[in-house]
């Protein structure tokens, strides 16, 4: 097994990463998982790529644009798809419907600006490549690495260290009791949803790049699902190993079985997960309540 | 105009009349017990002065505010702390933290201080911290800050519930059966905290309570609830006479 290949891997894992932190965090906070967050990410790259991108503006205005659109979206589907059905205390089929419909809406509304056509980022970069040795890599994953473990750092830093996180955990574990110790669990909803869109904004503009730019694009989204499943639904350091445990398997699946082959034992390994580990590699803390 | 007033308060669900004309006037320092057999309403009763539910009719004032139809948060935020039946901490979280969490609220810093250690964040994570040391080591918790609140005893569990609503700075104290499930030993050790507490802090504090040794020792005034209804109220002593508060224990005698 080369080196280089595992490199590969984990620069796709560091996407992967923020697509399933981002899944995970609203799947902690509202028990449920969250299906319009594909499409969001896909709204998100296209948003950024006509704003920003396709005039030239470089990379990191373009993240920052995808972020903010990512933000405005998610906060957008709390409003519409999910305040009413917290207020309510309905049960969780209804976010399952909820946020699948907003998923179709986004996608949709995307198909009709752009139709099924491919778009193609702009290449950030002069220089495709580093080569370090005998090794090469694109610099787009080295930059896609980086910033990504960078934003997952600063996330860990917020949800750990700031009022603003042990609020954030306080509502996950219990909404009704954070509200009677004073947290406006709708706030923290909120900011759930802000946070969860800028992660899927990122990671939408890094798989438009990695790949190429189509309404459906956001279909990737399953991806980050495994690898929350392998981690443990709901754990935010489960969600990240699980996502660098999903890309290296992947691109190492993909040199030994090629492409065919490779996705089928992805989700071979997905459902060996839920046979063996259900709980995930964390054993995380989702349990019923009493 | 008293700490806190509830003035008349009704709440039904379906056809269930759960309070029915429910008030009660708490000042600094009163202890005010709430029995009565179960589902006699008393939780209702907490929910229904916290925010939990909105009551039918009547009105809610706490500290002169109308609190009837707020938020809950909000409700909390102007001074009500409370504690519940099964105890409700954050799994998960430090004591500290669980503790924290009701300072959080009050700490008053801007959102750049929230991103960047601003000096006026840094003095506020402060106060938090000596706060909730202070609380803690009143309820006798102060060396468990550290410790997760679900590997620790039933007794110890309790009292951080009550250290973290005391740390949302309450002017009144709703306790919900801050007894269930203690031995006799920490049920004796409890009754001298809330004793302690009442005294030092100076809030109302309403309790629930079914043991009735405890309710009867700390109580100023006791509330007898029977199937939503107020039966009696009065001091322990007129209480434990009063004829219909023994026929709702006893049951009646032929």
């Amino acid at each position: 097994m080369s080196l280089q290949i595992i490199l590969n891997g984990i620069a796709t894992g560091s996407v992967y990463a923020l697509i399933a932190t981002g899944f995970a965090l609203i799947f902690n906070v509202l028990k449920f998982s969250n299906f319009s967050h594909g499409a969001t990410m896909t709204a998100c790259a296209f948003i950024s790529y006509f704003l920003v991108a396709d005039k030239g503006l470089g990379l990191f205005p373009t993240l920052l644009a995808a972020g903010a659109a990512g933000a405005v979206v998610a906060l957008f589907g709390e409003f519409v798809g999910f305040r009413r059905i917290l207020k309510n205390h309905s049960s969780a089929t209804y976010f399952f419907v909820s946020s699948i419909t907003l998923g179709t809406l986004y996608e949709g509304l995307v198909t009709i600006r752009v139709g099924s056509n491919f778009f193609n980022f702009p290449s950030f970069f002069n220089k495709p490549t580093i080569g370090i040795g005998s090794l090469v890599i694109s610099t787009t994953d080295v930059m896609m690495f980086i910033i990504s473990v960078a934003v997952l750092l600063v996330l860990a830093f917020v949800i750990q260290n700031t009022r603003l996180g042990r609020a954030l955990r306080a509502v996950s574990f219990d909404r009704d009791t954070a509200q009677l110790m004073g947290i406006n669990s709708t706030r923290m909803i909120q900011s759930a949803f802000v946070i969860s869109g800028v992660l899927a904004g990122i990671a939408g503009v890094f798989l438009g790049i990695k790949y190429t730019l189509y309404p459906s694009l956001g279909s990737l989204v399953v991806k980050g699902f495994i690898a929350s499943v392998i981690g443990g639904l709901g754990s935010l350091p489960g969600a990240i190993a699980g996502a660098f445990l999903l890309g290296i398997l992947e691109t190492v699946l993909l040199s030994l079985l090629g492409s065919g082959y490779s996705t089928i034992a992805t989700f071979a390994v997905m459902l060996l997960f839920l046979l063996i580990r259900p709980q995930g590699i964390a054993g995380s803390n989702v349990q019923e309540k009493a | 105009m008293a700490l806190l007033e509830v003035k008349n308060i009704h709440k039904s669900f379906g056809g269930v009349k759960a309070i029915q004309d429910f008030s009660i006037e708490a000042d600094a320092g009163e202890i005010h017990g709430i029995i009565g057999p179960n589902g006699a309403g008393k939780t209702t009763i907490f929910n229904t002065i916290s925010g939990v539910y909105t009551a039918d009719s009547g009105e809610v004032y706490l500290n002169g505010t109308q609190i009837t139809k707020l938020e809950q948060y909000k409700i909390t935020r102007l001074g009500m702390g409370r504690t519940f039946q099964n105890i409700r901490l954050f799994q998960g979280l430090t004591v500290q933290e669980n503790v924290m969490c009701a300072f959080d609220p009050q700490s008053r810093y801007t959102v750049l201080g929230g991103l960047l250690p601003t000096p006026k964040r840094l003095a506020e994570e402060k106060r938090g911290k000596e706060l909730c040391e202070k609380y803690l080591e009143i309820v006798g918790m102060k060396d468990y800050l550290k410790e997760r609140p679900e590997n620790l005893s039933y007794g110890m569990q309790r009292r951080i519930e009550i250290a973290r609503a005391l740390m949302c700075e309450p002017k009144t104290l709703l306790l919900d059966e801050p007894a269930a499930g203690l031995n006799p030993t920490e049920v004796g050790e409890l009754t001298e905290l809330i004793r302690r507490v009442s005294k030092q802090i100076g809030f109302a504090i309403l309790l629930i309570e079914h043991r009735l040794e405890l309710v009867m020792s700390i109580s100023d005034l006791i509330h007898v609830q029977n199937f939503g209804k107020t039966i009696a109220v009065g001091t322990p002593d007129e209480v434990r006479q009063n004829q219909e508060v023994i026929e709702a224990y006893l049951g009646k005698e032929d």
